[in-house]
């Protein structure tokens, strides 16, 4: 399920500015970080790497199907 | 045989308090479907979490629970109360700092900038709440140690802390389920159940029971 | 020396191609998103734009953007760097863990010894310009990121930008750069769109230095899905020369969770960087590509590389007797030994232990052996302004194959602070640089036209239709003609029937639309290339032509638009610059 939730978030950003494919966003109301485009995820963990309160749970798991040389 | 009795009764109404400010928020953190994180991270959670609730406790640990006095004599009352008190106050002036622990144990944000962050996230009403029930609190702490050497009149000072208990516990379960972790609905509902309960018997003495004093 | 390749029949093609016309259609089964009715919620027609003013315009916030932008601004320029995501968090940089640093005291080999031993490696693919400035500059470079912390943690952004604040450089960041723009010969700016303020931008400079990475098919496994070769693309469209198509990059994924980037690389990306000396090798190409081609894909790869008997196969990919010790036949072992070592036990890295499949890092190419092409070592392009640098320069600094451990990162360092003060210079020679009206009007309407359309493609389904026909082994690793003008049949498909009606509903998807087209215009690239070097050398092999041509081949392939906007070829001689 690649980045799969986010628990405790203080809404401080660095999540959202970290994200390569601009999968997370602010929620407007709730000013938390918010899953948005999961499928563009490319599980590279450093949405949770930049994250100061540890909130970001990721799965090795793609939330589409994988295509790749050879299966 | 009456003695053993109101022994068996004490322990029962103690038994009560801790069945529903210790044993209820577990089994909730053990029901729900919590990402897992380290044992580490794990105990801090729990350890905060009940930390908040037997705050929670403190206002049936006062003369509010006439029964419990009646019962252990308000000394024994005031043991456990001021015990939870301080104990747990100690250990939650800390809890900002448990949440940046996981980064001491990697490369990247050090701590010290994890928690410039998290301290000054504006944007969160939850940690403005926090960082107010945080003040409360302290404030809580002070005035209580130096109750004695603050030169109040001692109604004066309960009344005092009365209000500096509401104000914190208000913003400090706001503060919670706004921003916890585990501030899943069972959690809310508990939290917000047991604060309502709360405050309705504080306010229950405060305006209807003063005379009676 | 002009060479077209010629278009198949679609009933050609399918008759040809039925594994990977099945392969396409598998992958479109993933998405229940293709044709359909567009639902926008942006108000396109009120959309204001910003137009901003600088001397010197960075693109990109990796290795090569920090030095392109501090070097620029040390310089004397006025410079505003802008980036698709955050500075030291976007492209490959935030990914890369060991950089190379040639300190002339304690190396053996002096720096020509060096170069000579990279293009042995290389089998004459480098332009030792390029990799010899490499070794001169990497120590200062190395030194200078010191200073700015970069070495004290395994998260970049802190210390890239220490030295963009001291300066005051203005960064604008989640900003999709989409167009160059060109007029009177001369580049004037750029154009582009913010994530988060979701405008329009247009940027009027003197110079432009892309320093926008590689790219790939947004492929799984390797953290590359935000590069899409923008850069190139932008540069090809207004006229610039482009090189290194057919090469391929050969790193492998776990096949457990193939998508999974950051499990796949063990916890090296949470590991603080390191510096690495001169070490030559011959890595990551396309052998193991070859063996599971020839030994029949994941069943019987075992652990790569590592002695197995029955993985050891004939032929393959030719590799120089000098650089043949390193570890077997795979990219596998020596990819554990590339980067800075690492904890036990958390999963080995790709290729090490456990089975591996391919094409983790679909179409992207060696580092610095794709991209535009420099016409001298300042990295200047062949458009008047126009500088690139990094994996965004086609400088063949090492070469069509891995061969110095290190040198991608510190390349991008190096051409990165060339590029800043050749297109600084640049700048002090160009009075005034402005868009007109009527190109602005012009752009501004490409830009927004995915939003404006009432239905359209998904990008996402044009993009996995695009990775089912062109991820398979055997289509861009090992080639083979018939299949190469097979797969190009359909890209041709996707670039005449669905690039022109990609649909957008907001600006995330807007993105996604100007990535894919990217994406198509690269995979024509990479095909047609492939197509065209009628060899096998380095990352590049070609199944019906497996040997190193020297005679025919020593040149490299330059891709251009031609004047009736078609794709054009040319071989550019090692060694030389383009005339
Ligand atoms: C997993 C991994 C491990 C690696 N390990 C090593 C290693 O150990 N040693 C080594 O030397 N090399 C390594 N590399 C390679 C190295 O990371 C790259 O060669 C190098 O970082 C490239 O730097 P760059 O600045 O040229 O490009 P990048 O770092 O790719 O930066 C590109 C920048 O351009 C921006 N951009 C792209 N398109 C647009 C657009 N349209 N508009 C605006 N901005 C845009 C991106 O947001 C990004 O900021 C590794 C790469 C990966 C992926
Ligand atoms: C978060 C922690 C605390 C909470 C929520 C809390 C709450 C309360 C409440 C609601 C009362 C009743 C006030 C009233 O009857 O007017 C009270 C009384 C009191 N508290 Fe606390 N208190 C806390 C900590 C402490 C501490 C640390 C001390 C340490 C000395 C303390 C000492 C007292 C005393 C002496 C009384 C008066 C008892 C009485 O006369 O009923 N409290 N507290
Ligand atoms: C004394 C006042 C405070 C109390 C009683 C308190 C209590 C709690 C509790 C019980 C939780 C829920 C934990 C969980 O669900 O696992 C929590 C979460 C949190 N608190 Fe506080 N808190 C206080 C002050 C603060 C302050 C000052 C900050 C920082 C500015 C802060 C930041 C957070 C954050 C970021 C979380 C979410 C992360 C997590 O749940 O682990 N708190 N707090």
């Amino acid at each position: 399920m690649s980045i799969e939730s986010i628990n405790g978030c203080i809404g401080c950003e660095e999540c959202i500015k970290s994200c390569p494919t601009d999968v997370i966003r602010l929620n407007p109301t709730t000013k938390k970080a918010e899953i948005v485009y999961q499928e563009d995820c490319q599980i590279c963990h450093l949405c949770r790497m930049y994250c100061p309160v540890d909130a970001i749970t990721i799965s090795p798991e793609k939330s589409i199907p994988v295509i790749v040389s050879w299966g | 045989m009456g003695l053993i009795m109101k022994k068996q009764r004490n322990i029962f109404r103690l038994l009560i308090l801790a069945l529903f400010f210790i044993i209820v928020p577990i089994v909730l953190y053990n029901l729900g479907d919590f990402p897992k994180r380290s044992f580490l991270m794990d105990v801090l959670s729990i350890i905060t979490i009940l930390g908040f609730s037997l705050f929670l406790s403190q206002f049936f640990s006062t003369r509010i629970n006439q029964k419990l006095v009646k019962d252990i004599r308000m000394v024994n009352v005031l043991k456990i109360h001021k015990f939870i008190g301080y104990l747990f106050i100690s250990i939650l002036l800390l809890h900002p700092f448990f949440i940046v622990v996981p980064k001491f144990f990697d490369n990247g944000v050090s701590p010290t900038d994890a928690f410039l962050t998290l301290i000054t996230s504006f944007n969160s009403l939850g940690v403005i709440l926090g960082i107010i029930a945080y003040t409360s609190m302290l404030i809580l702490l002070i005035t209580a140690f130096f109750r004695f050497k603050i030169y109040l009149k001692y109604k004066t000072w309960r009344y005092l802390h009365g209000y500096l208990t509401t104000l914190f516990i208000i913003t400090a379960t706001w503060h919670v389920i706004n921003l916890g972790r585990h501030g899943t609905n069972p959690f809310s509902i508990y939290y917000i159940l047991a604060v309502v309960s709360v405050i309705y018997f504080l306010l229950k003495t405060y305006l209807f029971k003063t005379s009676k004093k | 020396m002009k060479e077209s390749t010629n278009n198949l029949s679609r009933r050609k093609f399918i008759a040809l191609a039925g594994g990977a016309a099945s392969f396409a259609a598998i992958a479109a089964m993933g998405l229940p998103t293709d044709w359909a009715l567009n639902t926008t919620k942006v108000d396109v027609d009120s959309l204001s734009f910003d137009k901003i003013k600088t001397d010197v315009l960075v693109i990109g916030g990796g290795m090569a953007g920090l030095f392109a932008a501090v070097k620029a601004h040390d310089a004397g320029a006025k410079v505003l760097m802008v980036s698709k995501g955050r500075l030291g968090a976007s492209g490959q940089t935030p990914f890369a863990k060991g950089i190379f640093t040639y300190d002339p005291k304690k190396e053996k080999l002096s720096i020509d010894e060096f170069a000579q031993a990279v293009s042995r490696s290389a089998l004459g693919t480098n332009n030792p310009a390029y990799t010899k400035q490499l070794a001169e500059h990497s120590l200062d470079r190395v030194n200078e990121l010191k200073q700015w912390g970069f070495f004290d943690s395994s998260l970049y952004n802190k210390s890239f930008s220490k030295p963009i604040n001291d300066r005051n450089i203005p960064l604008q960041e989640r900003v999709v750069i989409t167009h160059l723009i060109k007029e009177n010969n001369k580049i004037v700016g750029a154009a582009g769109f913010s994530l988060d303020s979701e405008k329009i931008i247009f940027y009027e400079a003197k110079s432009v230095i892309l320093c926008t990475g590689a790219g790939g098919f947004k492929p799984n496994g390797f953290p590359i899905c935000d590069l899409t070769h923008d850069g190139t693309i932008m540069a090809y469209n207004i006229g610039a020369k482009v090189t290194g198509k057919e090469w391929n990059d050969g790193h492998p994924a776990k096949s457990e969770n193939a998508a999974a980037c950051y499990d796949g690389w063990g916890d090296m990306f949470e590991k603080k960087p390191e510096t690495t000396s001169v070490e030559i090798r011959h890595d990551l190409g396309v052998d193991m590509n070859y063996t599971a081609y020839i030994n029949g894909g994941a069943a019987q790869m075992g652990p790569p590389g590592m002695g197995k008997q029955e993985n050891i196969v004939v032929g393959g990919p030719y590799r120089p007797e000098e650089f043949n010790n390193a570890g077997g036949h795979q990219g596998g072992k020596k990819e554990g030994e590339k980067r800075p070592p690492r904890k036990e036990g958390k999963g080995g890295p790709p290729g090490m232990g456990g089975s591996v499949v391919g094409g983790s890092s679909a179409g992207m190419s060696i580092h610095k052996a794709e991209g535009i092409v420099p016409i001298n070592d300042q990295c200047e392009s062949n458009i008047s302004g126009l500088f690139a640098a990094g994996d965004a320069l086609g400088s063949y600094m090492a070469g069509a194959i891995y061969t110095q451990i290190g040198s991608s990162l510190a390349g991008s360092a190096v051409q990165g602070a060339v590029a800043g003060e050749a297109a600084a210079k640049y700048s002090k020679t160009v009075k005034t640089a402005s868009i007109s009206s009527s190109k602005i009007k012009e752009i501004k309407e490409e830009i927004l036209a995915p939003l404006k359309r009432d239905a359209g493609y998904s990008a996402a389904w044009v993009t996995q239709t695009l990775q089912g026909i062109m991820i398979p082994n055997f289509i861009i690793y090992i080639k083979k003609e018939n299949l190469l003008k097979g797969a190009l049949a359909y890209v041709e498909e996707l670039r005449d029937h669905h690039l022109p009606t990609l649909r957008a509903k907001n600006f995330h998807e807007l993105r996604l639309v100007h990535e894919t087209a990217n994406m198509i215009v690269t995979a024509e690239m990479k095909l047609k290339a492939s197509i065209m070097r009628t060899e096998s050398r380095c990352s590049h092999y070609r199944i019906d032509y497996p040997e190193v041509d020297y005679e025919n081949w020593n040149v490299w392939i330059n891709i251009f638009k031609g004047e009736d906007g078609t794709m054009q070829f040319e071989k550019q001689p090692f060694n030389t610059w383009p005339i």
